[in-house]
C-alpha cells in the first residue's frame, strides 16, 4: 500500500502511457477513428510542452506566456526541413512570388539533416539563454517577466508574419511530408505516434529525476522564498535560466515532432492564445505536478476536439468559465482536487479503524 | 510623408495608445491587478457605439443621426463601467494580491467576452459611421483628418478628468488611500469595498471610451481587444507602474517611435522593432520610466 502511496503519481503515468500506447490498438478494432492517431501523436507533444512549461512555472514560479516561441522555432526548422526534401533544394512558390531568385541564406543550412536538426535543437535553447540570462539578471520577475514573454510573443508573432517572402507569413509552410517518408503512410505515422510517446517517457523521466535531486529542491525554494535562496549564497538567476532553457527545449523537440504529426506549422501556433493555453493545459491539470501537467495537456487537448466538433461555439465558454474557476478555487487543478479527496477518504478509513 | 504629418500622426497613435492604456494604468498601476480582459473592454465600447448607432439609424430622424456619438461615447463608458463592476465582484475580488492568478483568472474571462461577441454580433467585423462633423480634414488633405483630432482632444479629457479625479478630489484620495494601505484607510473609515469596485470600473470605463474612439477608424470585431492588449501593457510598463505621467511618457515613446521607424522600414518590423527595443530597455530599467522610488526589496 505505501509503494503506491509513494509511487501514485508514476504509477498514474504508467496508465497513461500504456493506454496512449494502445491507441493504434483501438483504431485497427474499430474503438477509435483512424485519424485519431496523429490527433493523439499531437497531444503527446503538447504534454512535453506541458511538462517543461510545469518546471518552470509550477515549480520555480515563473510563468512564461511564451513558450508558443520555442515550440514555433522548433516546428519551423523541422518544417523548413522537410519542405527542402519536398522541393529538392529549389526555392518554394512563397519565396519565388517574394522576388527570390536564390534560396535565403538561413535557409541553407536545413538542406542537411544532422545539421538541422542541431539547429532545432540550438535555436530556441540560445534564445532562451539570452532572454533567460538576461532578465532573470536583471530581476525581472513576477507579473513583469510574464508580460515581457507574452511582448516577445506578440513581436515574434509579427515578425514571422511580416517576414512573407522568407516564411510564407500566415499560411505558414504546408503540405509536408514525415521526417521517415509520406504522410499519409499509416505505418509511418505509427512509428511517428510511438517516437514521440518515447519521447514523453523521455522527457517525464528527466523531469521526475531533476526534480528529485538538490538541483529540484533549489527551484522549488526559488518559487517559495526567491530572496530567502538568494540570501542563503545561491545565484538564483543561473538556477532560472537553466531550467528556463530547458523547457524552451523541451518546447522545441515537441515542436519539431508535431510539425511531422501536422504535416503543416503557422503562425496560429506562435499567438499568445496558443501560449496561454499551455498555461491553461498545466493550471487545469494541476500545477507543481508534472503528472498534472500530462493529464491536463491530454484532457484539454481531447475535450477542445471532441466539443468544438460538435459545437463549435461553446468551447471558448467551456474553457473561459473552467479555467478561471481553476484558478479561484483549485489552485493545484484536478490532480490537486482528486488527491485531496484520496487523503479524505483515506484519512476517514484510519479514524474508523482506529476507534474499532 | 512630410515632418508634419509624421508628428501628427505620431500624436495621433500615442493618443490612442494612451487612451487604451489609461484604464490599465489606474487597474494594473493602483489596484496591481493584472486585467487581460482590459482589451475585450475596449471591444465592448466599440460594439456599444455601433449598437447606440443602430438604435440611432433605426428609430430616430436623420437629422438626428449626428448625435448618436456623443450619447455612445457616454454610453461605452458606462456599460464597460458596469460590466467591470460585476467582474470586479465575481472574480477580481477574490484575486487581490494574486498578481499572477488574476492575469490567468482575466484571461479566462477574455475567452469568454470574445466568443459571448462572437455569439452576439457574428464573426464578420462591422463598422461605426463617422458623425457628419468629423467627417474631412483640415485643409481638405487625407493626413490631417477631424477623426484622428478628435480623439486626440477625447484623450485630453479623459487624462485631465482622471488627473483630476485622482489628485483633486476627496474620492481620488480615498482611492489612492485604499490603495496604498488597505488596512489602514479602513481604520479611517472608508468603505474599501466600494472603493475597489468603483475603480475597477473607472478603469474599465476608460477602456470603454477608447473602444468607442477607436471604432472611428477601424472595423470592430471579437479579435479587437487582443490587438491593443500587449502594446497597452507595454506603455504601462515602460512609463513605470503606478504613475500617470509614466503612462503618459510611455505612450508618447511608443506611438512616435512606432511611426518614425514605419516610415524607415514597414509596419510589421517596425512594430517588431519597437517592442524588442522596449524589452531591452525594460532590462536596464526593471521599473520603467518613472519608478516609484521604495527601499523594499521587492520592486
Amino acid at each position: 500500500m505505501s509503494f503506491i502511496k509513494k509511487n501514485s503519481k508514476n504509477i498514474v503515468f504508467t496508465i497513461i502511457v500504456i493506454l496512449l500506447a494502445l491507441v493504434p490498438l483501438f483504431t485497427d478494432i474499430g474503438l477509435l477513428k483512424s485519424s485519431s492517431i496523429v490527433r493523439y501523436g499531437r497531444y503527446i507533444t503538447f504534454a512535453i510542452v506541458a511538462i517543461g512549461l510545469d518546471m518552470i512555472w509550477g515549480y520555480t514560479g515563473i510563468l512564461s506566456l511564451g513558450h508558443g516561441i520555442y515550440f514555433c522555432l522548433g516546428g519551423y526548422g523541422m518544417a523548413m526541413y522537410l519542405l527542402m526534401q519536398k522541393t529538392g533544394g529549389k526555392i518554394t512558390d512563397f519565396m519565388q512570388r517574394g522576388g527570390f531568385t536564390d534560396l535565403p541564406w538561413f535557409w541553407k543550412p536545413f538542406l542537411n539533416l544532422p545539421l538541422s536538426l542541431i539547429l532545432i535543437v540550438i535555436v530556441p535553447s540560445l534564445l532562451a539563454m539570452i532572454i533567460g540570462y538576461f532578465t532573470f539578471k536583471n530581476r525581472v520577475r513576477g507579473v513583469y517577466f510574464s508580460i515581457i514573454s507574452q511582448a516577445l510573443t506578440w513581436a515574434m508573432y509579427t515578425l514571422f508574419n511580416g517576414l512573407q517572402p522568407y516564411t510564407n507569413g500566415t499560411n505558414g509552410i504546408t503540405g509536408i511530408d514525415t521526417i521517415i517518408g509520406s504522410y499519409y503512410d499509416q505505418t509511418n505515422i505509427r512509428i511517428l505516434f510511438y517516437a514521440a510517446l518515447t519521447a514523453l517517457v523521455l522527457v517525464y523521466a528527466l523531469s521526475t529525476f531533476l526534480l528529485g535531486t538538490k538541483f529540484g529542491k533549489i527551484l522549488i525554494a526559488i518559487r517559495d522564498g526567491e530572496n530567502r535562496t538568494y540570501f542563503s549564497g545561491y545565484c538564483v538567476s543561473k538556477f532560472k535560466t537553466v531550467v528556463y532553457v530547458l523547457s524552451a527545449l523541451f518546447a522545441a523537440v515537441a515542436g519539431a515532432i508535431y510539425v511531422n504529426l501536422n504535416n503543416s506549422i503557422s503562425t496560429s501556433e506562435m499567438t499568445i492564445t496558443f501560449s496561454v493555453s499551455m498555461v491553461i493545459w498545466v493550471a487545469v491539470g494541476g500545477r507543481g505536478s508534472l503528472i498534472g501537467a500530462v493529464i491536463g495537456a491530454l484532457l484539454v487537448s481531447a475535450c477542445e476536439f471532441s466539443v468544438s466538433s460538435a459545437f463549435p461555439d461553446i468551447w471558448q465558454y467551456i474553457i473561459g468559465i473552467f479555467f478561471t474557476v481553476v484558478i479561484l478555487f483549485f489552485r493545484r487543478g484536478i490532480v490537486g482536487f482528486v488527491s485531496d479527496i484520496f487523503e479524505k477518504v483515506t484519512v476517514k478509513k484510519n479514524k474508523e479503524g482506529s476507534v474499532a | 510623408m512630410d515632418i508634419a504629418t509624421m508628428i501628427f500622426n505620431g500624436i495621433s497613435t500615442s493618443s490612442i495608445l494612451l487612451l487604451t492604456a489609461l484604464g490599465l494604468a489606474i487597474t494594473f498601476g493602483l489596484m496591481r491587478v493584472i486585467n487581460m480582459a482590459h482589451g475585450e473592454f475596449i471591444m465592448i465600447g466599440a460594439y456599444t457605439t455601433y449598437l447606440v448607432q443602430e438604435v440611432f439609424s433605426k428609430n430616430l430622424p436623420e437629422s438626428v443621426f449626428d448625435l448618436y456619438y456623443i450619447i455612445s461615447l457616454f454610453m461605452s463608458f458606462i456599460v464597460a463601467f458596469f460590466i467591470g463592476v460585476v467582474l470586479e465582484r465575481l472574480v477580481i475580488s477574490r484575486l487581490y494580491g494574486r498578481e499572477i492568478d488574476s492575469l490567468l483568472a482575466t484571461w479566462g474571462v477574455s475567452l469568454v467576452l470574445q466568443q459571448a461577441a462572437r455569439s452576439i454580433f457574428g464573426a464578420q467585423p462591422v463598422n461605426v459611421k463617422a458623425p457628419g462633423f468629423l467627417q474631412g480634414s483640415i485643409g481638405g488633405t487625407s493626413s490631417f483628418s477631424y477623426v484622428r483630432l478628435f480623439i486626440i482632444i477625447v484623450m485630453v479629457i479623459c487624462l485631465t478628468g482622471i488627473w483630476v479625479l485622482m489628485y483633486r478630489t476627496d474620492f481620488g484620495a480615498k482611492m489612492r488611500a485604499t490603495m496604498q494601505n488597505r488596512s489602514m484607510a479602513q481604520c479611517l473609515g472608508i468603505n474599501t469595498k466600494i472603493m475597489d469596485c468603483i475603480t475597477f470600473g473607472i478603469g474599465s470605463g476608460l477602456a470603454g471610451i477608447a473602444g468607442c474612439s477607436i471604432s472611428l477608424l477601424f472595423s470592430i470585431d471579437s479579435t479587437l481587444g487582443t490587438k491593443y492588449i500587449v502594446d497597452t501593457f507595454m506603455v504601462v510598463v515602460l512609463g513605470g507602474v503606478g504613475k500617470l505621467i509614466g503612462t503618459f511618457t510611455g505612450a508618447g515613446i511608443i506611438g512616435l517611435s512606432n511611426v518614425t521607424l514605419e516610415t524607415l522600414t514597414s509596419a510589421s518590423i517596425a512594430k517588431f522593432l519597437v517592442l524588442i527595443l522596449v524589452i531591452i530597455f525594460l532590462q536596464w530599467k526593471p521599473q520603467g520610466l518613472f519608478a516609484i522610488k521604495s527601499r523594499s526589496l521587492d520592486e
